[in-house]
């Protein structure tokens, strides 16, 4: 069977999740399985699984405040890295809300490469990079 | 992952001996932390948390507990926690709790 992965067009798994905290460790397993597969070492598996935990957890409490009862997650794979996109919707200007010295933001800045948070037409998102 | 807590008392020193294993995650970090608080509530005293088959914490694990070594250092005890595998060894260092805890 011929297969085509890691071309340069990224590759994309899609996941949406119940805002229930039951359901973080489902990320946490899907980050984990997908980093395995893209042939990242198991130090930054389990950096990308540790960071996809924490922003669940903060969408999760962002989701709380706006009364929203699902939210999605993005795996861009590609020859670079993996991109990780979080997404759902809000009713306040989250970016104002986010503390650096919070344990869990720390700990994202630290363990991925790059990361974003913005507020957008009423949808805010966190986008989190591993270079390869 | 199933989530398993294992407290004894060890009346020889004095203290807590608690084993760990699985994840400590959002989803059981509130009952973990009401639980140990319970027991050192009941007999304050030292803590030793036996992270040998402890898989994973996150943020909200941290914050349990913090909360946790509050309360034994207000009974003026501490806190240790043990063998930790190095991706849980990491966070404590990332978040600088490392310094918070006895890490042995």
């Amino acid at each position: 069977m011929q297969e085509k992965h890691l071309s340069n067009a990224p590759e994309v798994i899609e996941l949406t999740l119940p805002v229930n905290s039951a359901y973080v460790s489902s990320a946490r397993l899907t980050a984990s399985s997908i980093s395995n597969r893209m042939g990242f070492d198991i130090d930054d598996i389990e950096d990308i699984k540790a960071a996809v935990s924490e922003a669940c957890i903060f969408t999760i409490s962002q989701c709380l405040k706006a009364g929203e009862i699902n939210f999605h997650l993005e795996f861009f794979i590609s020859k670079e890295g993996i991109l990780i996109n979080l997404t759902s919707n809000t009713n306040d200007n989250v970016v104002n809300t986010v503390d650096e010295d919070e344990l869990g933001m720390k700990m994202i800045q630290t363990l991925m490469d790059e990361v974003e948070i913005k507020t957008e037409n009423g949808k805010f998102k966190i986008s989190m990079k591993k270079n390869k | 992952m199933d989530f398993q807590l294992k407290p004894e008392y060890n009346s020889e020193k004095n203290c807590w001996e608690i084993s760990v294993k699985g994840e400590i995650d959002i989803y059981n970090s509130s009952n973990i932390k009401d639980y140990l608080s319970n027991i050192i509530q009941e007999r304050p005293c030292d803590v030793y948390i036996d992270c040998t088959e402890l898989e994973y914490i996150d943020s909200t694990g941290l914050g349990a507990l913090v909360a946790i070594v509050k309360k034994v250092k207000h009974y003026g005890g501490n806190m240790y926690i043990l063998n930790t595998k190095p991706n849980v060894e990491k966070v404590f260092k990332i978040t600088n709790l490392d310094k918070v805890f006895v890490m042995k």
